[in-house]
């Protein structure tokens, strides 16, 4: 199960996703040009304490299952991958519906941090050209995986 | 005096060979070049920053890798490298890899395992694979403080009655007891990391015998 | 085109067990002809953000027989919308959509098979391979009065593990479950296999 601070979900199995996207890995990241920019940045994802993980991995599922993932499906029907992202794209949608990151008044200030660390990650995509955005921003799914590995328990 | 680029045909199969943090970086020869004395020259990229970077030790040389363990060592970075064939003043267009990533790319090699034999026993101590160093004299590092969930698979071979099983530890020790005496086995062990599929060595087999038996009381129906 | 005369598979429905699933439906009749019938699948992602998007099933696009095994397509734990339409030559039927949405954690799961041996004084267990999703829990216990029940877990099936050095002149019990951490639910244990090693006493 993973358990971001309070946040728990269970009934996502990681080795299938990491499985979804090895199929996918070469082909998306290849058509990433921009390579100087990387979106989800150290800055983004290091040092994110527990009760923190909860209110960013909210925020990054939903801006790749509203916007990333919405945006890219004419390239994944193109590179012949819907079933691979169709397993990716269910998979972060079971754990966003099992996300109730807390709204009390005091984690206020630990809501505010990660959504400043998310609006660093939204900063950088607005910065390129929609589709250059929506490629790498899929292309970096290992590096969001990796992270949400360190919140997964066997 | 730089090279007529594209004069040359490119090297081929260019990939990262990544073991404990070792990232050496192999190629092919160009087709159709035998006999000629082509050189290469590789640079590599961190992704997310600006420019490409030259390895000095490899720059015009014959052979077919270079190792950029150290260029490559901060594991959650991600790295991009390219190489070029120089005969004379052609050379080649570079070729490059796709996006390496050590931290989930690497092998994770076998751990070290001491074998000491008793009558009807067998000690296993393990010790963790090792993360590569720059040089020998550093510190070592072992692949358990990156992968604070590496797991141990402990495979043994009864060669008397010809049955195999194995065993899950975490830890670095493992006391087979009640083993028959004056019996050959073999074991051998892998590391292994749950979670993404990442590739893994077993140990080299090792063989050895239980003790004789001291006593005679003992007979298992 | 969709011919006129072609009808729709009805009665399309699920059997699941061990996270196999198996989607049936009733055959669509044509004396003297070879109808083949063509499934595609949608979880809840498509049918929420994209309900125009249908993908082909990896098994049966097209298959002859009126069943389709859809377990490589159903690959997260939410409601998935499936639909199956007949094809004659050209032309094929309207699509049939399953009646409710399928959810693999409504799979049943049946107790491993189990095999239980010893190899001198070692107990060992090697558990049914039903594939990377399975888990298994063992309990195993000396057949004594107040005898303590020991917990292993096995990560998968297909080859033997080592349970317990046993003492001699001691029966050894085990009971295993499956466990699927996908859905979060187990199987009911299995029946119970014991073994003994013999042995006179040992020397002091």
């Amino acid at each position: 199960e993973f358990r971001f601070g309070s946040c728990r979900v269970e009934g996502v199995v990681l080795p299938e996703l990491w499985e979804a996207f090895q199929a996918m890995k070469h082909t998306v990241q290849a058509q990433d040009n921009v390579t100087s920019v990387r979106l989800l940045k150290q800055e983004v994802l290091q040092n994110v304490s527990d009760t923190e993980s909860c209110y960013l991995i909210h925020a990054l599922l939903k801006f790749y299952l509203n916007t990333v993932f919405k945006n890219y499906h004419k390239k994944i029907v193109e590179f012949k991958i819907l079933k691979s992202f169709s397993t990716l794209a269910n998979n972060f949608l079971a754990i966003m519906s099992k996300l109730q990151p807390s709204q009390e008044n005091e984690t206020f200030s630990i809501s505010e941090s990660a959504h400043r660390r998310f609006l660093l990650f939204r900063g950088a995509f607005k910065q390129l050209d929609i589709e250059a955005a929506l490629t790498k921003a899929f292309g970096e799914v290992d590096i969001l995986l990796t992270w949400m590995e360190k919140f997964y328990q066997l | 005096v730089p090279c007529v680029s594209g004069g040359l045909p490119k090297p081929m199969n260019i990939t990262f060979v990544s073991i404990n943090m070792k990232n050496v970086l192999q190629w092919a020869p160009p087709e159709g070049l035998q006999g000629v004395e082509v050189t290469y020259t590789v640079q590599y990229f961190i992704y997310g920053q600006k420019k490409w970077l030259s390895k000095s030790k490899c720059k015009n040389i014959n052979r077919t890798y270079c190792d950029l363990s150290a260029e490559t060592s901060d594991y959650e970075h991600q790295y991009y490298a390219k190489v070029k064939a120089v005969w004379g003043t052609n050379c080649s267009k570079w070729v490059e890899t796709g996006r390496f990533y050590p931290f989930l790319e690497t092998q994770i090699g076998p751990p070290e395992v001491s074998l000491t034999t008793g009558e009807k026993s067998i000690s296993i101590v393990l010790t963790a694979p090792e993360k590569w160093k720059r040089n020998p004299e550093d510190s070592s590092v072992s692949m358990q403080q990156i992968y604070s969930n590496l797991k141990y698979n402990v495979s043994m071979y009864n060669t008397k009655s010809k049955r195999m099983w194995s065993q899950c530890i975490t830890n670095h020790t493992l006391v087979l007891s009640w083993l028959e005496p004056n019996t050959l086995y073999c074991i051998s062990v892998e590391s292994f990391v749950p979670g993404p599929p990442r590739l893994t060595r077993p140990s080299q087999k090792q063989c050895v015998s239980t003790l004789e038996d001291q006593t005679s009381g003992l007979k298992v129906k | 085109d969709t011919a006129a005369f072609l009808p729709a598979p009805q009665n399309l429905s699920v059997h699941s067990t061990n996270m196999k699933h198996l989607l049936t439906w009733s055959p669509v009749i044509l004396p003297g002809e070879t109808v083949y019938y063509f499934v595609e699948y949608q979880g809840e992602y498509e049918s929420l953000y994209m309900s125009h998007i249908w993908i082909p099933s990896s098994w049966c696009s097209p298959t002859e027989g009126p069943e389709c095994d859809v377990t490589d397509d159903i690959t997260a734990t939410v409601p998935y919308n499936l639909r199956v339409s007949a094809t004659l030559g050209s032309q094929s039927s309207a699509w049939s959509t399953l009646k409710h949405p399928f959810n693999r954690n409504s799979t049943i799961l049946t107790p491993p098979r189990m095999e239980v041996t010893k190899d001198g004084f070692h107990l060992v267990i090697e558990v049914e391979d039903l594939g990377p999703q399975f888990e298994f829990l063992v309990a195993y216990w000396r057949r004594e009065p107040g005898a303590k029940e020991h917990i292993k877990e096995v990560r998968s099936g297909g080859s033997p593990v080592l349970l317990e050095t046993m003492q001699p002149g001691v029966t050894y019990c085990v009971r295993a479950q499956t466990r699927v951490k996908a859905i979060r639910r187990y199987s009911a244990f299995s029946q119970v296999e014991c073994v003994e090693v013999q042995g006179e006493s040992l020397p002091l």
